[in-house]
């Protein structure tokens, strides 16, 4: 779940010559099908907009609504939160307005809506400011996500409108998501980084890139128990829940931050399984409601030529390709009833996301993927 | 739709019969849907006057020399009025101000042809087009003044009497008179103006200290500072334009507020150009040989937009609204937006109480379920307003913020009035007679309406009217079009974004047909300029000379080719 702009350019400078290798490595293993993007997805279209970009839409559980993150309101540069109604095209403001946000998420069975936002800090006005004077500067930079360690996740209660605060640990807590059952929110942390004294090679690490400390942790609903599932160097997010809430899937960087792949494991971190294998960048993986497989972003075609793919639920076979268009294609979430696709991309022109969504052909998916080779071991 | 786009109605040009019958019909709808009158008028129709077409009315020029004979040339092989020269006659010295370009100081490049000169009551000779050796930045300047209409107004404003061009013996089209243009004026730009023949040329600079082909050579480095030189001829030209003046109508009325009407802007507008091209002969058909002279349909361009505001009238009076919807079907916008300029200029209702105008454009040949609205950048409201609608409407929609665009929105953007175009897009029939009925979606077509109608709605109901954003006109297309004086066959896709030109066809055996590029390719790459979109397609041209191979880099299937493109002449 984590914004794809982040993504590019964390790891755009670093990742650049080792990537090309590998992408030699993996050009002959471009599949040969004759399959197009027309067999998945029709009736596709641009949902947002308004405003300067926005990306990262998660459906609410009776497939009405879309929560989704959006630069589009004067004076504040930054991401904030909105719930857009599918049926009356109404969006309407989640988050307070203030500081940075992403990563918004339905909690199943009641009216929450959790978030992650640093507007609870006392600089936002002023980080607000600055980068409004940048832009307007004309300079451009390759936006950053600066993994802003007063990144908290919170709730959002629509009927009372009241938030309710569920992280407080120093570090980047975001890219949350609830389980079926509403009951438990799985998450991505940096607080590594910042709890216990680092090495000074560690400490070099956190100046450069504090994702390298991510990990994946698991809470209940209002924010208590919270515990760590992942134990590897590297940067570990995008968690999302299994349709029947008994796996999480999410992506792994390596230590490195030039290769990610898809992973998934029980809830108490065990049995973790390693699905995708391209040598790329394969990321924000989420799990059809059939639980019958994954779709998934990848840059095995070329750098910043992010793709969506799918991959069966286990792994066993070659990963197929979704979209066959120019731009980046990434963040993909299919709607409840399985039928619909939400996804995050710049295929309407420009470097900036929007959502956009299209009918989904769970047969053809299921029938492509009963087709795939099994998977080659690449490396 | 299928009515307007019949044989029966001729190919609607303006002025013609088939128009009037188009304008009938279009009327009759109108009343069967409850469409009223404008406050203050009898019916539904709203005439103006137009140029048709002009031709020379018999151009004389005498050149007599000091030492007394005088040769004097009529016809239209050595001399020809410009379209835009007042009906004179003029008697004086001639002298020749090279290229007569001046550049305004702003553009950071010193170039005034007059800098030395008086031309004060004399007969301005010049050149036409631009230095043709200078370097591609300064020439890309310089092509923007280039136009014959502005080195006129140059030599108006520096007290000249009259200006005749010639075409250089090292230009494209060298020595031929410059072919009497469309131009829908409807009176003379203030001086006499004409182009002559190389023999013309010969004779005026007979006796002088250097020849034209030499003088041309110095002026075509580009260096300013080559001096005007005295011609020692006087010159008695007599300049006559005829320029044939017809009536054409556009069809306006109004669904009246059926509330107390919103104080703030109380109009809505909502029109389409219903005129198209009769049977082509009037310049911008594209028909090939074999069709050429035949009926141009206009299915699409713009039957479908008609059909379209005549539905949305349809549609919009089962509402209530809060402000006056006015319904607009223009005539001549083919021959250069005459219908809805003329609305502007003469308005019915004051331009400052019309809350936006909604244009329809060619919106029936939907594919892939993609649509196009354009002029989003004249006003912040449109990208709530658009993603709103489109959530039930449901089209892949590409949303552009330039208003600068050649149909009727554009006279409105003009008038500092908030705008939207729709469109679906050119295609291979664009302008000929092929653009027929069958070929349009009209299932898509009734959702472009559906999709438009809660817009306007929307717009109707809202407290406020939508403040207007004047967008700025991308820095180099200034005089774009004049300055080109090649042709290289590419026709651009408008409709779909891409990184770069993406072709939505060539013309048959046109320069891009010759070098294989054909429909879907994207040009990314032209004579070493990088192209990321129209603009700096148009920039790129600039800099092209006519039958000079240069460099193409396109894609095909996302896969990068080059070939070598040959440039022609434009004329």
């Amino acid at each position: 779940m984590l914004l794809f702009t982040a993504m590019f350019t964390v790891h755009a400078v670093r990742a650049l010559p080792a990537l090309a290798g590998v992408l030699l490595a993996t050009a002959t293993l471009v599949s040969q099908a004759p399959l197009q993007e027309r067999d998945f997805l029709s009736r596709v279209r641009r949902l947002t907009i308004e405003g300067r970009r926005a990306g990262e839409g998660y459906w609410s559980s009776d497939g009405r609504r879309l929560v989704f993150q959006s630069e589009r309101e004067p004076g504040n540069p930054f991401y904030q939160i909105y719930a857009l109604d599918l049926a009356s095209g109404d969006a309407v403001r989640i988050s307070p307005g203030m500081g940075k946000t992403t990563c918004a998420f339905f909690r199943p069975g009641s009216d929450e809506i959790l978030f992650a936002s640093t507007h609870h800090d006392p600089k936002s006005k002023q980080y607000q400011q600055e980068e409004i004077d940048f832009r307007a500067s004309g300079k451009e930079r390759r936006y950053a996500w600066d993994y802003d360690p007063e990144m908290e996740i919170y709730s959002y209660a629509e009927k009372t409108r009241a938030y309710a605060r569920l992280t407080s640990a120093r570090g980047y807590d975001a890219e949350a998501s609830y389980s079926p059952d509403g009951q438990w929110v799985a998450f991505s942390s940096m607080r590594d980084a910042y709890n216990r004294s680092l090495s000074i090679a560690e400490q070099k690490q956190l100046e450069v890139d504090p994702s390298y400390f991510g990990e994946i942790y698991l809470m209940r609903a209002d924010g208590s128990g919270q515990r760590r599932l992942t134990n590897v160097i590297g940067y570990d997010g995008g968690p999302f829940f299994s349709p029947d809430g008994t796996r999480i899937v999410w992506r792994r960087f390596d230590e490195a931050g030039l290769i990610a792949n898809v992973w998934t494991m029980k809830l108490d971190g065990t049995d973790q399984r390693q699905i995708t294998d391209f040598g790329s960048m394969s990321w924000a993986p989420y799990i059809h409601p059939s639980g019958r497989y994954i779709i998934f972003a990848s840059n095995k075609l070329g750098f910043e030529n992010f793709e969506l793919f799918m991959v069966d639920i286990d792994g066993r076979k070659e990963p197929v390709r979704v979209t066959y268009t120019e731009g980046f294609d990434g963040l993909p979430v299919p709607s409840p009833d399985g039928t619909q696709l939400a996804w995050t991309a710049t295929r309407a022109g420009g470097s900036q996301g929007q959502i956009f969504l299209a009918q989904w052909n769970h047969e053809k998916a299921l029938a492509a993927l009963a087709a795939a080779p099994e998977k080659a071991r690449s490396r | 739709m299928t009515t307007l786009a019949s044989d029966r109605f001729d190919g609607r040009q303006a002025g013609s019969s088939g128009e009037r019958l188009a304008g009938d019909y279009i009327d009759a709808e109108l009343r069967r849907i409850g469409v009223l009158p404008l406050p203050g008028r009898p019916d539904l129709f709203m005439p103006f006057e137009f140029t048709a077409g002009s031709r020379d009315g018999g151009s004389i020029m005498s050149v007599t020399r000091i030492a007394g004979s005088t040769t004097t040339f009529r016809g239209a092989k050595d001399i020809q009025a410009l379209s835009f020269s007042d009906d004179a006659e003029v008697t004086a010295p001639a002298v020749f101000a090279g290229y007569g370009l001046v550049v305004p100081e702003s553009q950071g490049v010193g170039y005034d042809s007059y800098a030395a000169l008086d031309v004060t009551d004399k007969v301005v000779v010049v050149l036409r087009y631009f230095p043709e050796d200078a370097e591609p930045r300064l020439r890309s300047i310089l092509a923007r003044y280039a136009d014959l209409r502005y080195k006129a107004l140059a030599a108006r404003q520096r007290g000249a009497r009259a200006l005749v061009v010639v075409t250089g013996p090292r230009s494209p089209n060298s020595g031929q008179v410059v072919p009497m243009t469309f131009d829908t004026a409807l009176a003379g730009s203030g001086i006499a103006a004409a182009s002559v023949s190389d023999d013309v040329a010969a004779a005026l600079f007979a006796g002088a200290a250097t020849t034209l082909s030499a003088t041309q050579q110095d002026l075509d480095s580009g260096n300013p500072h080559v001096a005007g030189i005295a011609l020692t001829s006087t010159v008695t030209i007599k300049t006559s334009v005829v320029r044939e003046r017809q009536t054409a109508r556009n069809v306006i009325g109004y669904l009246p507020a059926t509330t107390q009407a919103a104080e703030d802007k109380p109009w809505v507008v909502v029109g389409a150009h219903y005129d198209h091209l009769g049977h082509g002969d009037q310049g911008t058909s594209l028909a090939s040989k074999d069709d050429a002279g035949q009926i141009h349909h206009g299915a699409d361009d713009n039957a479908s937009g008609t059909a379209a505001v005549i539905a949305l009238a349809e549609a919009l009076a089962e509402y209530p609204r809060r402000r006056n919807v006015l319904i607009a079907l223009w005539s001549a916008e083919e021959i250069g937006l005459v219908g809805s300029s003329a609305f502007v200029n003469t308005p019915p209702v004051p331009v400052n109480q019309i809350a936006a105008y909604l244009n329809f454009d060619m919106v029936g040949r939907m594919s892939d379920n993609k649509l196009v609205v354009q002029a989003a950048g004249t006003s912040p409201v449109w990208g709530r307003a658009l993603e709103r609608a489109n959530v039930a409407a449901g089209f892949d929609l590409t949303v552009q913020p330039d208003p600068y665009l050649p149909t009727d929105s554009a006279s409105f953007n003009q008038a500092e009035i908030v705008s939207l175009n729709f469109t679906t897009g050119s295609h291979a029939d664009y302008h000929k007679p092929s653009d027929t009925a069958d070929k349009i979606s009209f299932e898509d077509l009734d959702r472009v309406v559906e999709f438009a109608a809660a817009i306007v709605r929307a717009t109707a109901d809202a407290e406020q009217a939508p403040p207007f954003t004047k967008v700025d006109q991308p820095a180099s297309r200034g005089g774009s079009i004049a300055g080109v004086r090649v042709t290289t066959g590419t026709i651009p896709d408008y409709a779909t974004e891409a990184k770069g030109l993406l072709l939505g066809g060539v013309i048959g055996g046109g320069p891009a047909d010759q070098a294989g590029l054909m429909k879907g390719d994207i040009i990314v790459e032209i004579a070493g300029q990088s192209i990321a979109n129209i603009y700096d397609y148009t920039y790129a041209l600039e800099l092209l000379k006519v039958n000079q191979p240069v460099k193409v880099v396109y894609t095909r299937m996302g896969v990068r080719r080059e070939t070598a493109l040959t440039p022609g002449a434009r004329r």
